[in-house]
């Protein structure tokens, strides 16, 4: 009896359903998650030479590293150190021998992200320098071994939504105006960590 | 936070930054315009065609305290420390060599062969091959003999070849212990220069095994040969201790070598 009062009650009751606001768009990955500011890069790849040194050195293996900061989500800038090994190889005395380049830059970077990856473009100007005096030797560059370097680059960047790493390839042309007047063109991969 | 972040980051570039310091960083000297050239015709002796070149390292003066830790070890030794050290400057020698001969017409006359001598100096002693062999040869007419400080093994080049090689730092290191032995310590030169001390250390028991050797200051290339040939070379030093005279405020470390003589051939 109980049973059958509770049951009309309730089913007397006016029905009242619950009013919720359509739910947002998910966004993954959100960038805004991704860390951003003072980041670390390292990176090996190959390093060619163009024009006169390209006569007398082979491509070598190279390993860098940058130190930069986000300064917007778009815009960094970074400090890039390079270190190369290379032989030298043409009709001379010295192939086979050994010539390593360690190059300095200071960069500006401009990146457009689209979710999970991004492209960007870099350059900036720097300095090189020569382990050895082989390729004033060679003729191929005056007597100092330090120079001036200018160029740039780009790249695509693949975040790993681990928040802080990322991974990328990267191409560079440079010109090293005053050492032999030459032109260097650098290719890498990296492993990115945004602290 | 900022400054902790900057100590992680220079943590992780330290080991590329430490990479890229020089590892390898020797110095090429190029041998002496224009190149060494023979012409192959014997001389009047019929002798096979010679020619000399050379050159010297430039090296600056020790500074005071240099000269100063080189006075202590002098005394501590009983003996004289070079300023040039073997241990300090490594030295290795890149030669090419072309047979200028067309290899169209080439001459018949005998195998065209090359033999390169080199000799040098250090800081106390010349030595050079030509000397020695007249030395040698007065008093008798035989062919000369000619012992080099380092011999480079002859070998056949073909008209138009050019045959490079080298001369290695365990080579040079070798001659400047022979220098040093015969220059200071009154070595019998031939036993010295022809034993690898290596292998039979004949002649070299007079030098103290703590003896401070000297490196070679001057490299000089004594080319034969029986065609019409041309040598070109580069000197590579590596100098461990910035000792190569670079600054134009370093003053030139200038000796002057005794020019080595062998005794008279017993009559």
């Amino acid at each position: 009896m109980a049973a059958l009062a509770t049951s009309w009650l309730l089913s007397s009751a006016p029905g009242r359903a619950q009013v919720t606001s359509e739910p947002s768009a998910v966004v993954f990955p959100d960038p805004a998650k991704f860390a951003r500011g003072l980041y670390t890069e390292g990176e090996v790849g190959a390093v060619a030479f163009f024009g006169h040194a390209g006569d007398v050195v082979s491509p070598g293996f190279a390993v860098g590293a940058r130190l930069g900061y986000d300064l917007t989500r778009w815009a960094a800038l970074q400090l890039h150190v390079l270190g190369s090994t290379h032989q030298i190889t043409g009709d001379n005395a010295l192939n086979g021998q050994l010539l390593q380049t360690y190059q300095a830059a200071v960069e500006g970077k401009l990146t457009y992200r689209f979710g999970q990856t991004s492209i960007f473009a870099e350059g900036g100007p720097g300095i090189e320098r020569l382990s050895t005096n082989a390729l004033y030797v060679l003729g191929v560059e005056p007597q100092y071994r330090v120079g001036v370097v200018l160029g740039g680059g780009a790249g695509f960047d693949y975040h790993s939504l681990s928040r802080h790493f990322s991974i990328g390839v990267r191409g560079d042309f440079k010109v090293m105006q005053q050492l032999t007047s030459s032109q260097e063109l650098f290719a890498s991969t990296y492993l990115r960590y945004t602290f | 936070m900022r400054a902790g972040q900057a100590l992680q980051a220079m943590i992780v570039l330290a080991p590329v930054v430490c990479a890229a310091c020089d590892m390898n960083t020797p110095l090429y000297f190029p041998s002496p315009e224009p190149a060494l050239e023979v012409s192959g015709m014997p001389d009047a002796k019929g002798n096979p065609s010679r020619g000399e070149n050379g050159l010297s390292l430039q090296f600056r003066n020790p500074t005071a305290e240099e000269q100063k830790l080189l006075d202590q070890q002098a005394a501590s030794l009983g003996f004289d420390v070079p300023w040039i050290q073997r241990d300090n400057v490594h030295i290795e020698l890149i030669y090419t060599v072309t047979n200028n001969d067309d290899p169209m017409n080439p001459s018949t006359d005998g195998v065209p062969q090359f033999a390169i001598g080199i000799d040098g100096a250090n800081e106390y002693t010349k030595y050079d091959e030509n000397i020695v062999s007249m030395a040698l040869q007065q008093g008798n007419n035989d062919p000369p003999t000619v012992i080099p400080l380092i011999p480079v093994t002859p070998q056949v080049i073909q008209p138009g070849q050019t045959i490079t090689g080298t001369v290695r730092e365990d080579d040079f290191a070798e001659a400047e212990l022979d220098l040093y032995a015969i220059g200071e310590w009154m070595a019998p030169y031939a036993a010295v220069l022809i034993n690898n001390s290596q292998v039979n250390p004949v002649g070299l028991e007079m030098v103290p095994p703590n003896a401070v050797i000297p490196a070679l200051i001057e490299i000089d290339v004594n080319f034969t040969a029986n065609r019409d040939m041309t040598v070109k070379y580069d000197v590579r030093v590596r100098d461990d201790h910035n000792q190569l005279l670079h600054l134009t405020t370093d003053t030139l470390f200038s000796p002057t070598p005794a020019l080595f003589q062998p005794p008279a051939p017993a009559p």
